[in-house]
């Protein structure tokens, strides 16, 4: 691919600005953010054990809702992450945090793809390096938002990934050493899908869980972008499957030429399920 | 992007792979998705009574873009088909029968269910419209169709479906008249744009707008919506336009992603264009 470094600058630098103008709304309403923690700053011990109930269980239906991550030994670390996450910090906090702990491993996980040649160099698809480093791009102001909503409440950052997967996904990018470069796009792919695919139910069910009005307008701004990635991770995936890489490209007429089935693979549902949706408080800062 | 004119451009030999996994994709959705989003419903349905009187104001989107508005001859009844011209209501007076009201939405509902309402009328607008492009392109009028547009907007058009029947499942357990109309503010500007369309493009274009107008809206109220349920309902279904979006610009040779006017992608969807 060939990439032009200024149209990209100006590219990121009018993206950030557009960022910029979109989180204003959410920023003139940190203040009322901060006074509805305050108002609600004694958390109900009945209301914290059935959050943490619900995050135990929560585990079990993450982890055994993604294959790959699950296969890959995730559910060895169900016991050790059961535990129940800082009982100091407010529900919506924990949430942020947990919502961040993902945006961080989706970051190191298409940073670490960028490098594999057959993503990140001029021989790879050039729909699939763009849409690795914008969307990489999308998910590190993801996670600045999570933070930033935390911190108004009087959180931490949390600046590491989601303690749950890192294993895996490490595990499941070491696998794909020596792969060929069809074999390393479809795993990379098959990766990515699945932490889209996490991040964008759990953000769904987030927008029911928070409490402030803020915080489900972020979560709500953010869980629709998500689930592009997975609509076109799943129809990429879909092509490469078939044998046909050369239509995941945005050429002119490309779309005259795509199989009937293409036009569907990426939104398989009329309703976005959560049976997948990470634990709320999984990411807390510990 | 560039094209390797090496390769060859159609699609070959493994169309049936594909058609495997959409029908795989279809089954679950039909085992899975379903059951949970009439679970969703039915719980929308029960904390729905209770939770609506608590809220009531606050509906922004649905007050400034259809509170109120007087619909005129603007109402369209989805079930009447695809043909644009030829606007109308219908006059029933079972509370679970047509919206007859010129009021919309009627003012007899409120908090939730006012929601509940316009929402289901955006879907019907969108139905509606997918079901106009379907007979303009069996009519031969936006020349040939790509098999995957097909595809698309026979399936975009069933989820549209589904998620107007949910919006109604809720009205109707609650002795409201189900909403078979289309929403009244966008219906004169789908009905002047859908005369322009001529080509496949096009109508991926006005599709395109429908979609994004659909996905901010929902957006929008999710932060307004007063019961959990209602939420929840609102939150499931947003994601499923947005990819809608998203392959939508696939289609039209555009990243595939929501963007500014110029292109640019967005990592936060913005709401400027809800209902």
């Amino acid at each position: 691919m060939n990439v032009d470094p200024r149209a990209l600058t100006e590219l990121l630098e009018e993206s950030q600005d557009l960022q910029a103008d979109a989180l204003r709304p959410t920023r003139a309403t940190l203040d009322e953010l901060v006074e509805a923690h305050h108002e609600s700053e004694s958390p109900d011990p009945r209301e914290n054990v059935a959050f943490h109930e619900g995050h135990r269980q929560g585990v079990w239906s993450s982890l055994a809702g993604a294959p790959l991550l699950a296969a890959a030994g995730g559910l060895t670390l169900v016991g050790a992450l059961a535990s129940a996450a800082s009982a100091t910090s407010s529900q919506d906090i924990q949430i942020l945090q947990t919502a961040a702990s993902i945006e961080n491993l989706a970051v190191a996980t298409y940073k670490t793809a960028l490098t594999l040649p057959y993503i990140g160099s001029s021989s790879a698809n050039a729909v699939v390096n763009k849409f690795a480093r914008v969307t990489m791009n999308q998910h590190a102001q993801h996670a600045d938002a999570f933070n930033a909503a935390a911190r108004a409440l009087g959180g931490k950052s949390q600046t590491k990934p989601d303690p749950a997967f890192v294993p895996v996904v490490n595990k499941a990018v070491a696998s794909l050493s020596g792969a060929t470069a069809a074999q390393g796009t479809l795993g990379v792919v098959g990766l990515a899908l699945e932490l889209e695919n996490i991040a964008a139910e759990t953000y769904v069910k987030d927008t029911v869980l928070v409490k402030s009005s803020s915080n489900k307008g972020l979560f709500a701004s953010i869980m629709g972008v998500e689930a592009q990635h997975v609509a076109v991770l799943l129809a990429v995936q879909a092509l490469l499957k078939a044998g046909a890489p050369q239509l995941i490209s945005l050429a002119p007429g490309t779309a005259a030429s795509l199989p009937a089935a293409a036009g569907s693979v990426g939104f398989p549902n009329a309703f976005y399920k959560t049976n997948s949706a990470a634990p709320a408080s999984q990411g807390a800062v510990k | 992007m560039r094209k390797n004119k090496s390769e060859k451009p159609g699609f070959v030999g493994t169309e049936s792979e594909l058609v495997a996994m959409t029908n795989e994709l279809d089954e679950l959705h039909y085992d899975v998705g379903m059951p949970a989003m009439w679970e969703g419903v039915s719980n929308m349905i029960d904390n729905l009574e209770s939770a609506r009187t608590s809220r009531s104001t606050s509906r922004r989107s649905f007050l400034l873009g259809a509170g109120g508005a007087v619909a005129g001859g603007a109402l369209l009844s989805v079930g009447l088909g695809p043909v644009l011209a030829g606007a109308t209501t219908t006059q029933k007076t079972s509370p679970h029968a047509a919206l007859t009201s010129s009021v919309f939405p009627p003012a007899g509902l409120k908090g939730d269910l006012a929601v509940a309402a316009v929402a289901a009328s955006l879907e019907n607008l969108a139905v509606y419209a997918y079901k106009a492009g379907l007979s303009a392109a069996t009519a031969g009028k936006l020349g040939t169709v790509p098999p995957a547009v097909a595809t698309f907007v026979t399936t975009a058009l069933s989820q549209h479906t589904q998620h107007a029947a949910a919006w109604n499942a809720v009205l109707a357990a609650h002795g409201k008249a189900k909403v078979t109309v289309v929403n009244p503010t966008l219906a004169p500007t789908v009905n002047s744009d859908f005369a322009k369309v001529t080509t496949v493009a096009e109508l991926a274009k006005l599709a395109l707008t429908l979609e994004t107008i659909a996905a901010e809206t929902y957006q929008a109220e999710t932060s307004m919506l007063s019961s959990a349920a209602a939420i929840g309902l609102s939150s499931s279904i947003q994601p499923v336009e947005m990819q809608h979006i998203a392959i939508l610009y696939y289609v039209l040779g555009e990243y595939p992603g929501t963007q500014s006017a110029s292109g640019t992608p967005l990592a936060f969807s913005p709401t400027n264009q809800a209902a």
